[in-house]
C-alpha cells in the first residue's frame, strides 16, 4: 500500500520537475520538486499514516499531509484532484492530477509566467559578450600579445615602449 | 626560448639595487632556458625526452613542471598538451612559471611594484611609477601598432596566444592540425602559467574555446578573444581600464 503511495508521489514529483525544466530555473533554495503536491484534498476519507515529510524550505503552502486511501487496490479514487498551491520565491505552483480506474492518467501544473519569474528566465548562462573589435593607440605601460620571437620583438609595440623608457 | 623579456621595476629604490634585482631575474631566466629548453640538447628536458634521465632523477623544478602540465592537460580537456608536437615540450608551461617565480623572488627581495613581460605574457605587481594600476594593452591581432583592449591591473597576469605572430604554431592535439577559428586569445588571472595554458588551450579548441573560457571566469580567469573573422568577445569581469 505504502508502495503505491510512494509511486504516486514519485509521479507527482516528476511532474513538478518538468515544471522546473520548463521554467529553466534550478534555484537550489526553491525546492519546487518538493512542493507538497501530494496533499490530495479530495481523496479518500480514510487517511494513511502521515509520513514525516520535511517541510519545504520556504515553509509556505505546505500542509504536510499525504492522505492515501486504503481501500482501492491502487489507493486512488477516480476524479481530478488539485494539490495545495505551493508558494516559492518565484510564484505559486499548483499540481493537478487526474485519476481514472484508480490509476493516475494525467498530471498538470500551473506555474508562474509573469512577475518575478520573468526576471529569472532564462537563467544567466556564463558567456563572453560580443563587442566591436577596438583599435586604439592608448597610453599603456606594457603590451600583451602572441609570443614574439627575438627577431619580431624589434618591430613590436612593447619594443617601442621599452625604447621610450630606456 | 628565443624571445625577449622586458622588465620594469617601479620601486623607489637606489638604481644600483634595482639593477642588481634585474640582473637576478635575467640570471634566473637564463638558468631556466638552459635547463628546460627543447632547443638545447643538454637541457634536463632534452635528456628526459631522450630517456637518458629518469623522472625520479629529475630536479624538483622539472618534476613540478611535469605535474603541472599533467594537471593542466586534465583541466583543459587535453587541449593544453605538452606532447602535442609528438615529444615532450613543456615550454608552454615553463615560460609562465619561470616569470611567476621571478616575480615572486622580486617581491621577496623588496620589489613590490614591477612587471615582467616575457614575449607578450605579463606578470605584474603593485603600481605604475606614476601611481595607479599598470595599464596593459592587448595587441590588435591585425594592426601591430594598435591595441584592442586596455586593462588596468595591480596584481595579476595577462597571457595572450595568437596565430598572427608565429603562424600555425598552435596545434589542436585532438586533430593534429593547426588551430583554426580564433586569432587571438587573452586570459587574465592570478597565475601567469595557468593563464598562458588556458589561452593556448582555448586557441587550440577554436571557436568552442569561447564557451570554455566563459566557464573559467568563475575561477578568476577572465578573457578576451578575437575570432579569425574579426569578432571580439570578452568576459564580464575583464579588468578593462576606464
Amino acid at each position: 500500500m505504502r508502495r503505491s503511495t510512494a509511486a504516486a508521489v514519485g509521479t507527482l514529483t516528476g511532474a513538478a520537475l518538468i515544471i522546473g525544466v520548463r521554467l529553466s530555473v534550478t534555484p537550489p533554495e526553491a525546492p519546487v520538486a518538493q512542493a507538497p503536491v501530494a496533499d490530495l484534498q479530495d481523496s479518500s476519507p480514510a487517511p494513511a499514516k502521515k509520513p514525516t515529510t520535511k517541510p519545504a524550505a520556504n515553509g509556505e503552502g505546505a500542509k504536510e499531509e499525504e492522505k492515501a486511501p486504503e481501500k482501492a487496490k491502487t489507493g486512488f479514487k477516480d476524479g481530478v484532484f488539485k494539490g495545495n498551491a505551493a508558494a516559492n520565491p518565484y510564484g505559486k505552483i499548483q499540481v493537478t492530477i487526474k485519476v481514472e480506474g484508480g490509476e493516475i492518467t494525467g498530471a498538470d501544473a500551473t506555474y508562474p509566467t509573469a512577475n518575478d519569474s520573468g526576471t529569472i528566465n532564462p537563467p544567466a548562462i556564463a558567456t563572453l559578450k560580443q563587442s566591436t573589435l577596438g583599435a586604439t593607440s592608448a597610453d599603456v605601460a606594457a603590451v600583451s600579445g602572441a609570443t614574439y620571437t627575438s627577431e619580431s620583438y624589434v618591430k613590436s609595440l612593447q619594443a617601442a615602449l621599452d625604447a621610450a623608457k630606456a | 626560448m628565443g624571445t625577449t623579456v622586458s622588465i620594469e621595476l617601479a620601486d623607489d629604490r637606489p638604481e644600483e639595487e634595482l639593477r642588481r634585482l634585474i640582473a637576478g631575474v635575467c640570471d634566473w631566466l637564463h638558468e631556466v632556458d638552459a635547463r628546460f629548453s627543447t632547443y638545447k640538447a643538454d637541457s634536463e628536458v632534452s635528456r628526459l625526452a631522450r630517456g637518458e634521465l629518469r623522472i625520479d632523477d629529475c630536479s624538483a623544478d622539472l618534476r613540478h613542471v611535469l605535474k603541472m602540465c599533467a594537471d593542466l592537460w586534465r583541466d583543459t580537456d587535453g587541449y593544453f598538451d605538452a606532447y602535442a608536437g609528438g615529444s615532450l615540450d613543456p615550454s608552454g608551461y615553463v615560460k609562465g612559471w619561470s616569470v611567476e617565480v621571478a616575480s615572486a623572488r622580486l617581491a621577496d627581495a623588496g620589489s613590490h611594484d614591477h612587471y615582467i613581460n616575457a614575449g607578450g605574457d605579463i606578470r605584474m605587481r603593485g603600481r605604475h611609477p606614476e601611481g595607479g594600476p599598470w595599464r596593459v594593452g592587448i595587441r590588435h591581432p591585425w594592426e601591430a601598432d594598435k591595441v584592442s583592449w586596455v586593462l588596468a591591473l595591480n596584481d595579476g597576469a595577462v597571457a595572450t596566444s595568437g596565430t598572427y605572430e608565429r603562424g600555425d604554431h598552435v596545434i589542436n592535439p585532438r586533430t593534429g592540425q593547426p588551430a583554426r577559428g580564433l586569432r587571438s586569445v587573452t586570459v587574465v588571472g592570478p597565475d601567469l602559467s595557468v593563464a598562458d595554458a588556458y589561452a593556448t588551450a582555448a586557441l587550440a579548441m577554436g571557436e568552442a574555446g569561447i564557451a570554455w573560457l566563459a566557464k573559467r571566469a568563475a575561477d578568476g580567469y577572465d578573457s578576451a578573444v578575437v575570432t579569425d573573422d574579426g569578432r571580439a568577445f570578452s568576459s564580464a569581469n575583464l579588468p578593462a581600464a576606464v
